[in-house]
């Protein structure tokens, strides 16, 4: 497996790499605007008004949509939930590769061989049609779309880790501070996961861009909470009148602000893994998209 | 001899799609009845019907008589009834799956060879601007969501320029036969078969890539290049074909996400495959249909994977027991 030196200083790497530098401002600038959101929309963007279907004027930026509301405001408001899904969902997923892989690689036995055998029939399952199914029933909201696809989609990341966590096992270090006396509490808290660092930060920036590729896409096929305001849904509703002009003010910025989002995890995520190893592209086999 | 791949792995992910489809309608709070038949099914209930289709699902029997029930109705092929619209669920869904197949077949053909040929020719030439402007290229396009990149050409094509159908498979009503036929066919899957393969290329050309890097650090390539081989030999006929074994490992996979690509994809062109079918039935809360098109395309996936599996261990006999021999 791969060996991540620990003499590498991921964050200087990340930042010396073209694609990480633009995936970081790019992440920035969406971060700022769902920060400063409720200061620089100029209407409450679930507020229906009268004037309907607007073209972009001085008053609307970018126009209003079907039922009146200021499209400019949505833009920005949408830049929360994206985000915060993002976050959510690599956190968690990122937990639940981490337990659950690191688990299997130090316990062994039968409890490794089953889980991996699960790991494997769960990654021939196509996870997008089972999360589209699952959430057909459930109607999820935002946190419980966060748990939704995070709890399918973590296998991939857990054989990362357990591959990662078998081969830390057998470092010199480990070897060493297991002569000294070091028990497993101590080795797994001391020198495995302080090295799987950098794994977990890969799996995390992976999870995070799935998710939100997963959320947009889900709200598009119109599964989402009406009350929340997703760039997806916001394209599922815009589609409806693709036969108006209003997809030049409507549907192309959210989709752009969409793609600006995940195309800034993807750089960030493709920058590092460059300075980590270049083995650790296994990962791509496992396309985020799926 | 040559190990047979792990069936276990696939009988598993089988069962544990039957039991997801057999559990979720019945663990929902609310009545089963509609999360089983759809809700539809509310506008004709009376209660003769209601005691009919608790009959017939045993939903006042105990859950393992209910799910021997509906193993022996999948067995024989029942996948349910639409009461949207007042068919079986397997008719309907196999009139629509054609087309999808159409669809992922051609996009999952062209997106391996584009990406096969790219991925070659730009490890070939790894660092030269050719190279670096083809992965800044598939770097960008991999940020957008397949939807997306759906919607631009539809918009572009379709809307703005008009030079292609913007929706369906065929003409409607046009009376075409023969080869006009299939070339008004093949005309109304371009936009949709694009727009699947652009969102698929940037995960296999940069895999290829990657691959074709490494493959022509090995020796035999330089054996081949002294031996004074033409370069398109080198490139294609020695590292190439050697690069080409993780593309073709991962087809499996690649198929799962075509599929749900596809999904998307047909919506946006109103392409009458199962994805517009879905999409309907999302809409109509028309569970059984939901419940039919996710089965039969998890069995296609998991099909598709095992006999990629097979042909894998075919291709490459390193693979199952022979591993022991190889290890270094």
């Amino acid at each position: 497996m791969l060996t991540p030196n620990m003499h590498i200083n991921y964050w200087r790497e990340l930042t010396r790499n073209n694609f990480g530098k633009l995936g970081l401002a790019m992440l920035c600038l969406v971060l700022v605007i769902a920060i400063f959101a409720p200061f620089l929309a100029r209407y409450d963007p679930g507020e229906p008004s009268h004037s309907i279907l607007m073209p972009p004027s001085l008053a609307h930026w970018l126009g209003t949509n079907d039922i009146g509301q200021d499209i400019w405001s949505r833009l920005l408001c949408g830049a929360k939930n994206t985000l915060l899904v993002a976050l959510g969902v690599g956190v968690f997923t990122t937990i639940l590769s981490t337990v659950i892989g690191a688990s299997a690689a130090l316990v062994g036995g039968l409890y490794d061989k089953i889980l991996m055998r699960v790991i494997d029939a769960l990654i021939v399952i196509p996870a997008f049609i089972v999360i589209i199914l699952v959430a057909a029933y459930v109607l999820p909201n935002v946190w419980t779309l966060i748990f939704l696809i995070s709890i399918l989609t973590w296998q991939g990341g857990a054989r990362l880790v357990r591959a990662q966590t078998l081969s830390l096992k057998e470092r010199m270090s480990v070897y060493a501070a297991r002569t000294f006396g070091a028990n497993k509490l101590y080795l797994v808290i001391r020198h495995i996961i302080p090295d799987l660092n950098p794994i977990l930060f890969a799996v995390f920036i992976h999870s995070a861009t799935r998710g939100v590729f997963m959320e947009a896409g889900l709200a598009f096929l119109g599964i989402a909470d009406i009350s929340t305001v997703s760039w997806g849904l916001m394209m599922h509703h815009a589609l409806r009148f693709y036969y108006l002009d209003v997809w030049k003010w409507w549907l192309i910025p959210t989709g752009l602000a969409l793609s600006v989002t995940i195309m800034a995890l993807v750089f960030i995520g493709h920058a590092f893994e460059t300075a980590m190893d270049p083995r650790l592209r296994e990962m791509e086999q496992e396309d985020w998209q799926c | 001899m040559r190990k047979i791949p792990e069936i276990g792995t696939y009988v598993i992910a089988f069962l544990i799609i039957l039991v997801l489809i057999f559990l979720l309608p019945r663990m929902m709070p609310g009545d089963p009845l509609t999360a089983i038949c759809g809700e539809e099914v509310l506008v004709e209930m009376t209660p003769e019907l209601r005691t009919e289709l608790l009959h017939r699902f045993a939903l006042d029997e105990p859950l393992w008589r209910q799910f021997f029930v509906y193993l022996t109705g999948i067995m024989h092929g029942n996948f349910g009834y639409s009461y949207y619209y007042n068919a079986p669920v397997l008719d309907i869904i196999l009139e629509a799956l054609p087309w999808t197949l159409l669809l992922v077949g051609t996009s999952l053909l062209l997106s391996t060879v584009l990406s096969i040929i790219l991925g070659i020719e730009s490890g070939w030439r790894r660092g030269k601007i050719s190279d670096k402007s083809l992965l800044t290229t598939t770097m960008i396009l991999n940020g957008f969501p397949n939807f997306f990149i759906g919607i631009i050409l539809l918009l572009f094509f379709a809307v703005y320029l008009g030079c292609l159908p913007l929706q369906g498979a065929k003409t409607p009503y046009s009376g075409l036969a023969g080869i006009d036929s299939m070339l008004d066919i093949a005309r109304h899957l371009v936009l949709p078969l694009i727009a699947l393969t652009l969102a698929q290329i940037p995960g296999s050309y940069l895999l290829m890539r990657n691959t074709m890097l490494t493959t022509l650090k090995e020796p035999f390539v330089r054996t081949a290049k002294a031996k004074g081989l033409s370069k398109v030999a080198v490139r294609y006929k020695h590292a190439g074909r050697n690069a080409m074994l993780p593309i073709v490992t991962t087809t499996g996979v690649r198929v799962g996400i075509i599929f749900t690509g596809a999904l998307f994809i047909e919506i946006i062109f109103s392409y009458p495959g199962v994805g517009l079918l879905t999409y309907n039935a999302l809409f109509m809360r028309d569970y059984p249909i939901l419940q039919g098109v996710f089965f039969i395309v998890a069995v296609f996936v998991i099909l598709a994977n095992f006999v990629v599996d097979l042909l894998y261990r075919k291709i490459d006999p390193r693979i199952g027991d022979a591993n022991t021999e190889y290890a270094h």
